[in-house]
């Protein structure tokens, strides 16, 4: 196709568009099916996760929260995660930084203070990190199947696989509702200092926007509570049988056990090497 | 099994519905009076009526949602496929009906194609879920579609698979809520012809709820009509049922195109047996035997009458030239014949070009390429380089197949998406170098979903917020005559999301007017609307035409496309192939093809009958043999009346 790439570069403001967001959120969610992380039981991933998502907050180490950070980079990094999600994930830690930077020199703290803050950031980014590899490996069926066999209510476990179907259609609706906004209202004449006008405006259109789409969801949700009736969700809630049906394609291989018993070598290393620095 | 035996298991009746009524709780009066019906096994059914006649209502009584989960006030009795609806669950009676709602995609729960076919085998705990998916893959021909995500697909991909998952229990009734109400033509169609496949190779009962008759004709075997307040008026074959044309017209309920000219055409002699034709092979059918004779005469001898029973034959006029005659009969009784059609053609076109001479087009769209990002991340086109002027004066059509690309162009001439390359100006304002907001003074745009435009607590508040946003005073007559003109003034303190959907587009026509656009945009304005409100929205159009000065609609209606648009643009895969006249288009059946447009019945057949100009509506059709009748004086028992 010759119009293909070529034609067109996203300026910086498309990059933000609802749009280009759903496009990331969908490639998040479904777009790696083989990354390195992909391959492994969702049980094990979850397990892996919930140590990198709450261990961290323990540790005052920073050479063992470096080690941590440093697996999980690398291991970010192999799932290719989207660049939008990234910059957000910047944008949050920069503008931490700074605060705290600004903090520690307001109270007298100095530099040793924000240093020593700098390691609340440092946790912060191994869980961030940790999430995105995760859950930019693993999509929503796999995952919502990993939360059924270890013992989520399948409520729950339906729930985020039907999120995520939903997601795309939510943010097109939600997209077409910020229009109509637009397309009857008014921007503010005069920008103000910084466009300041224009970015109240903009928040405020974002916010009430969802007002109209949760009707609308709400309206939607008829139909599909009678299909799920129907395709007989409720009966298979009360038979063991199904759910072992369902989850019957989910096997610990050797390379999880593998894969496990390497990140738990990895863990003790940095832990032991950690200690030498520890004061 | 002996072929009698078989035969009879043919015949068996296989829906049992004895003194049915039903009340939604809370509601004031029936939905079903007493319903009794009973359909046969492997027939192919049509349940018609006007709005509020119960025609879901029934439907729900048949897979068991009335009365297990709807818990009204039920009478009455009703039998599927062997199975008491009162004592079997939901769960249960879906492995004899499957059911597809009119809003099929919220009825899509899973991820993926696959997934989705597979999740209601897999809740009823069958070993063998993902064969009995691959079967339903299968029986509807739609393998290519396994693994496809679901938001990937288009409108009839997805009722294809909202129709495959219900299959996908092997059940032996499947019924469908409106599938031509929100599908495109060419998807319409598509899915008719799975359900035929359905019925006739694997034998399936097929139960249709429809509004288009066309439809019903060309696929369904019998027709049960429902009366306001939910009762049964009759169930008759097809072409009977189809034929009584001034009962239906009476409950708002459209005959075939083909019918209603014979119908018209018969009204003052009432000969025959009362059946008419109802699809345009069977009207072909019966004007073969005189076109085939027809067929070799010289055109030296077409005034001279050779027939005994008295037809004559007069040449057609077109351009000037003169074509091959074609003469056209209604039945054995009568012979009717075609008169010279007037190509409204040549005159509209001229119009339009001294209309346009020396004026400044409203919209010019200069070599505009626009798409959208896939998932991929390619930026792939769905408008490419497209040029185009609409003039002030204009109605303009835009048709297509669905993804050609009419959306696209719609919101860059609205100013919601801006070109790739290129330019688009409208009313002299370059849409790259202005907001949304600013350009809104001059354009209004009718979003295809009417949900999505309600953004305020009711209507009035909808259709004043433009005008308060810009801080106008004294709004007040205008707004009234607003809400008048669009029969809204009994309902502008309701919630937009909870009109029916007739009301739900007035409201969103009220909207776009009360922007005192200059140009007016629609996103298929008639898509699911039944035959009244249809009419009324085409009024509503008209009453526009006086305020706005040019209207450009993205339309499947090709009934609209001939009524209304003064200029039609054909768009395919992001081109426009066709840029012509309401008259004209029609005469290129090709391209219409390659479009995957369907022409309104009655142009179909000017076609067949090889008529040189076709006829577009059947009040053109009608005239040209009334015309025809004056001149020649040969139908006596019309003539008479």
């Amino acid at each position: 196709m010759e119009y293909t790439n070529s034609a067109h570069k996203p300026s910086f403001w498309e990059k933000f568009s609802v749009e280009r967001i759903k496009v990331e959120l969908l490639r998040t969610a479904y777009g790696q099916s083989m990354t390195f992380l992909s391959r492994f039981d969702p049980r094990i991933m979850i397990a892996w996760y919930s140590f990198f998502a709450i261990v961290p907050w323990f540790i005052h180490n920073k050479a063992v929260l470096l080690g941590l950070l440093l697996a999980v980079a690398v291991l970010t990094y192999s799932s290719k995660p989207s660049v939008l999600v990234l910059i957000v994930l910047a944008i949050g830690l920069i503008s931490d930084a700074a605060y705290m930077l600004i903090v520690s020199l307001m109270f007298g703290g100095g530099l040793a203070a924000a240093w020593a803050l700098s390691t609340l950031t440092l946790k912060l980014l191994v869980i961030t990190l940790a999430s995105i590899a995760v859950f930019s490996s693993m999509d929503p069926e796999r995952l919502s199947d990993g939360l059924l066999s270890i013992g989520a209510p399948a409520q729950f476990s339906f729930g985020v696989a039907y999120g995520f179907r939903m997601l795309p259609i939510l943010i097109e609706e939600y997209n077409n509702i910020l229009y109509s906004y637009r397309l009857r209202g008014k921007s503010p004449d005069k920008k103000g200092f910084l466009g300041w006008r224009m970015l109240v405006y903009s928040f405020k259109l974002s916010v009430v926007a969802f007002y109209p789409l949760i009707l609308n969801t709400a309206k939607r949700t008829r139909t599909t509570v009678e299909a799920l009736e129907i395709k007989g969700f409720t009966y298979a809630m009360h038979d063991p049988k199904v759910k072992k049906l369902k989850l019957s394609y989910l096997k610990i291989r050797r390379r999880d056990i593998v894969f496990l018993a390497l990140s738990a070598l990895y863990i003790a290393a940095v832990f032991y090497v950690g200690s030498f620095f520890d004061a | 099994m002996t072929s009698s035996v078989q035969a009879e298991h043919n015949q068996s009746i296989i829906i049992d519905v004895q003194d049915v009524s039903f009340r939604y709780p809370g509601a004031e009066s029936n939905s079903l009076s007493e319903v009794n019906l009973q359909i046969k096994r492997g027939d192919f059914v049509a349940i018609i009526g006007s709005n509020g006649s119960g025609k879901s209502t029934l439907c729900k009584c048949l897979n068991g949602l009335i009365p297990t989960y709807y818990t009204g006030d039920f009478a009455g009795k009703v039998v599927v496929n062997g199975v008491d609806t009162s004592q079997a669950s939901i769960a249960e009676l879906s492995k004899h009906v499957a059911y597809v709602f009119q809003d099929f995609e919220n009825q899509l729960v899973r991820p993926t194609v696959f997934d989705e076919l597979a999740f209601a085998p897999l809740n009823f705990g069958y070993e063998d879920y993902k064969e009995r998916a691959l079967q339903a893959l299968h029986m509807l021909d739609m393998a290519e579609l396994k693994q496809r995500w679901i938001w990937q697909l288009s409108g009839g991909q997805k009722h294809m698979t909202a129709l495959a998952a219900a299959m996908a229990l092997d059940p032996e009734i499947i019924i469908v809520d409106e599938p031509v109400a929100q599908l495109d033509p060419a998807h319409a169609k598509l899915i008719y012809d799975k359900l035929a496949l359905l019925n006739e190779r694997h034998g399936k009962t097929i139960i249709v709820i429809e509004h288009h008759t066309e439809f019903i004709a060309d696929y369904c075997k019998s027709v049960v009509l429902l009366d306001r307040g939910g009762k049964v008026r009759w169930t008759r074959p097809t072409q009977q049922a189809l034929s009584s044309v001034a009962e239906l017209t009476e409950l708002h309920i459209q005959p075939p195109q083909v019918t209603q000219a014979f119908a018209a055409l018969h009204a003052d002699s009432r000969s025959g047996n009362g059946l008419y034709p109802v699809t345009i092979e069977q009207a072909v059918e019966q004007l073969q035997p005189l076109l085939a004779h027809r067929g070799h005469r010289p055109m030296s001898e077409q005034h001279q009458d050779h027939d005994e029973r008295h037809t004559a034959h007069l040449p057609y006029q077109d351009n000037g030239a003169q074509l091959t005659a074609h003469a056209s009969c209604l039945d054995h009784d009568e012979r009717h014949q075609a008169r010279p059609l007037h190509p409204s053609t040549n005159e509209s076109a001229q119009r339009d070009n001294q209309s346009r001479a020396g004026r400044e087009p409203l919209v010019h769209v200069e070599a505009a390429t626009s798409g959208y990002q896939s998932i991929e991340r390619n930026m792939s086109p769905t408008l490419k380089g497209i040029d185009l002027a609409i003039y002030p004066g204009e109605r303009v059509a835009l048709i297509g197949n669905n993804g050609a690309g009419k959306s696209t162009l719609l919101r860059l001439i609205a100013g919601i998406r801006k070109p790739w390359s290129g330019a688009v100006t409208v009313c002299g304002q370059d849409t790259r170098k202005v907001t949304p907001e600013q350009l809104s003074d001059v354009v209004s745009f009718i979003f295809q979903n009417p949900e999505e435009m309600f953004i305020a607590d009711h209507i009035r508040a909808d259709i004043e917020f433009f005008l308060k946003a810009r801080k106008q005073s004294n709004t007040e007559p205008f707004i009234e005559h607003i809400l008048q003109t669009f029969h809204l003034t009994e309902l502008q303190q309701r919630d937009g999301r909870l009109l029916s959907g007739g009301q739900q587009r007035r409201a969103t026509l009220a909207i776009g007017m009360a922007m005192k656009p200059t140009i007016m945009l629609l996103d298929e304005p008639t898509a699911s609307l039944d035959i009244v409100s249809r009419r009324e929205m085409t009024q509503l159009f008209d009453e526009l035409q006086d305020h706005v000065q040019a209207i450009i609609v993205a339309t499947h209606d090709m009934q609209l496309v001939a009524d209304w648009a003064t200029r039609v643009i054909v768009m395919h895969e992001g081109t426009i192939i066709m840029d012509t006249t309401s008259a004209d288009v029609f005469q290129h059946p090709q391209l219409l093809d390659k479009a995957a447009l369907v022409p309104p019945q009655i142009v179909q057949l000017s076609h067949a009958l090889k008529l040189p100009s076709a006829a577009l509506s059947v009040n053109q059709f009608v005239e040209q043999f009334r015309d025809k009748e004056e001149q020649d004086g040969i139908y006596q028992l019309s003539a008479q009346a």
